[in-house]
């Protein structure tokens, strides 16, 4: 077995498999969650719903995480905000922008867009790196932290971080053989992949839920989210 | 009688000592020697400067017979050494290393060729050099390949016993190539998965590079052995860069300035082509240092993307426009319903089973509530 081999196998069978799962486990969790039913609303609507739920993403996505100072949740827990944030950021930045990510879309919807200047992305995916970092530091010695922190918390941590490391040293050209390095990343992507649909990280879609119900909730009342 | 050196061979050809001289450092280049400066050398024993071991060579030994043999293949790599950008190289490999069978060289055919084949193996029994062109096949005991009416297996076994080494060129010779392509119906393979007692040395692409192929066998004629392989038996001395290592679009790749089209302003300009799929990154070969045609170009400087030629499975590697780092194996519409659906079905079905065990355990309750009030109908217990 050879690293070319191996590369064809991650690249091929592997992700394939990987994908198989992620699309099947995700579809399975989004009909769990929404058939677990929600009570009849008997209320009177006081405001808007649509509305609510309008302002809770703009506010969400756009307006509170640059001015994070605002809100008490940061000034209790300034270093999580941040790390978490700029993780949060740079996964979206690279993921969305980064060329070889881009050709991935492509091949997966048909259409790609253009990147963002490679030392941008570069300055970005090294900033998710090393809030990752310091958030497992974090993790490893907040007394309350610990407590909370269950098996799992630690596998959702591995399987993002390995992505992010063997990424950023293929598209660096660091350390290893293209072929190994790109092996590695594949394999860790499909890791990802396979556990995604089981664990905490469904949260990337699962946000939208909550985050639409909640303005959703404030709106009805007419209060801002 | 005595048999004739290179030098000798040369010579009586009109080949001055000058012209000699610069074929040696031609050569000592080629095959990657490497030169050891005075100031580096200073404690260590300097040894004779690279041309000096090939002219050395050259003039003690006698020609390295080579046959040459085609399996399934397109005689491309055939093509591309007789039309090599170092005539002096092709030559002295063509006429006098030298070529003692080749299909589609040679002047005699049918069984003159056949036979000329059977004495040269005879008469050079462990010396020659075997070159391999083209995929030998293993479905139905090779007969999808048949030469003067023996399968390919047999062929290439009989004259591989009494070789002193085994030359692979083209992706065909060393993985398979494009009769391996899937679905491979006539099994075709590499030819060190089928020789294992003979040392074997690949040299991948399509076409392989004619100066890849001669400096191998040179580097056998002057140093006696193949030179040194990396894991896939392809020579250090070329294969030990990848075409990415070496590219002169390499700069726009690091800024991220990629063309987006053939026809865009970024081709224009000469951006990188990894979005239109070049495969330069994992593809190991001397194409960005030794070019072709006389070092005029090669696919990427033309404008063209890297198709990966000289990798195992380059043809089934995914498409050759499609970006590498998109998956060989695409979800196509079709499955992604299916496996949507069969998440749906098992989320709904195991939810049902839920509601079934709710609504029973409600019932339960109910019953067990109703009991206990009929037993003692005094009592008011929250239920």
């Amino acid at each position: 077995m050879n690293w070319t081999n191996i590369l064809n196998f991650s690249r091929g069978p592997l992700l394939h498999v990987a994908m198989i799962i992620f699309v099947a486990g995700l579809s399975y969790r989004l009909v769990r969650v929404l058939l677990l039913g929600w009570a009849r609303d008997r209320a009177k609507n006081k405001g808007s719903k649509l509305w609510g739920v309008i302002v809770n993403y703009l506010k969400g996505l756009f307006v509170l995480p640059f001015i994070p100072w605002v809100r008490r949740t940061f000034r209790h827990n300034e270093l999580t905000f941040i790390a978490g944030g700029l993780f949060h950021l740079s996964l979206f930045l690279v993921l969305v922008f980064g060329t070889a990510h881009i050709l991935v879309w492509k091949s997966l919807w048909g259409f790609g867009w253009k990147g963002l200047p490679t030392p941008i992305l570069a300055f970005f995916s090294a900033a998710g790196i090393i809030s990752m970092i310091v958030l497992l530091i974090n993790r490893l010695t907040h007394p309350v932290l610990k407590m909370l922190t269950r098996f799992p918390v630690w596998i959702n941590w591995l399987v993002v971080f390995l992505p992010m490391i063997t990424g950023f040293i293929m598209a660096r050209h660091l350390w290893f053989r293209y072929e190994v390095i790109f092996s590695l990343h594949l394999i860790s992507v499909s890791l990802l992949l396979i556990w995604v649909p089981f664990g905490r990280i469904s949260h990337f879609l699962f946000y939208f839920f909550s985050k639409t119900i909640h303005g959703a909730q404030a709106g009805k009342r007419a209060v801002t989210p | 009688m005595k048999e004739k050196t290179i030098y000798e061979h040369l010579r009586e050809k009109g080949l001055s000592r000058r012209d000699f001289m610069k074929l040696c450092g031609t050569i000592a280049g080629m095959m990657g020697l490497e030169f050891v400066p005075p100031v580096k050398a200073l404690g260590k024993t300097l040894g004779p400067s690279p041309e000096e071991v090939v002219a050395q060579a050259l003039k003690t030994k006698p020609k390295v017979p080579i046959i040459w043999l085609e399996f399934q293949d397109c005689a491309g790599c055939s093509e591309a050494i007789s039309r090599s950008s170092s005539p002096l190289l092709s030559n002295l490999v063509l006429n006098d290393i030298a070529i003692e069978y080749h299909e589609t060289l040679m002047a005699a055919a049918g069984f003159q060729a056949e036979k000329a084949k059977e004495e040269c193996m005879k008469k050079y029994f462990g010396k020659y050099v075997l070159v391999v062109e083209g995929s030998p096949t293993l479905a139905d005991d090779g007969i999808y390949c048949t030469v003067a009416g023996k399968s390919n297996l047999d062929l290439l076994k009989e004259a591989a016993a009494g070789a002193a080494a085994v030359i692979a060129t083209g992706n065909c010779a060393c993985f398979g190539g494009i009769p391996a392509a899937h679905p491979n119906p006539t099994r075709a393979v590499g030819v060190a998965d089928l020789i294992k007692d003979k040392p074997v040395v690949n040299i991948p692409g399509c076409p392989a590079i004619p100066e890849v192929t001669t400096g191998t066998i040179l580097h056998f004629l002057i140093l006696g052995q193949l030179p040194e392989t990396d894991q896939l038996k392809r020579p250090l001395p070329f294969y030990g860069h990848t075409v990415h290592d070496h590219c002169l679009r390499r700069p726009f790749y690091e800024a991220g300035k990629f063309a987006g089209s053939f026809d865009d302003e970024g081709a224009r300009k000469g951006y990188c082509l990894y979005r239109l799929g070049c495969k330069g990154p994992t593809t190991y070969n001397a194409c960005a240092g030794l070019k072709w045609e006389r070092g005029l170009s090669y696919p990427v400087q033309s404008g063209h993307p890297c198709l990966g030629c000289s990798e195992p499975h380059f043809w089934d590697g995914g498409g050759f426009y499609q970006g590498q780092s998109a998956p060989i194996v695409r979800l196509d519409k079709s499955s992604t319903a299916t496996l949507v659906g069969v998440g749906v079905a098992a989320g709904a079905a195991l939810a049902g089973l839920n509601a079934v065990k709710k609504s029973r355990a409600k019932k339960d309750l109910k019953k067990d509530q109703s009991q206990a009030a009929g037993s003692d109908p005094g009592s008011k217990k929250e239920g």
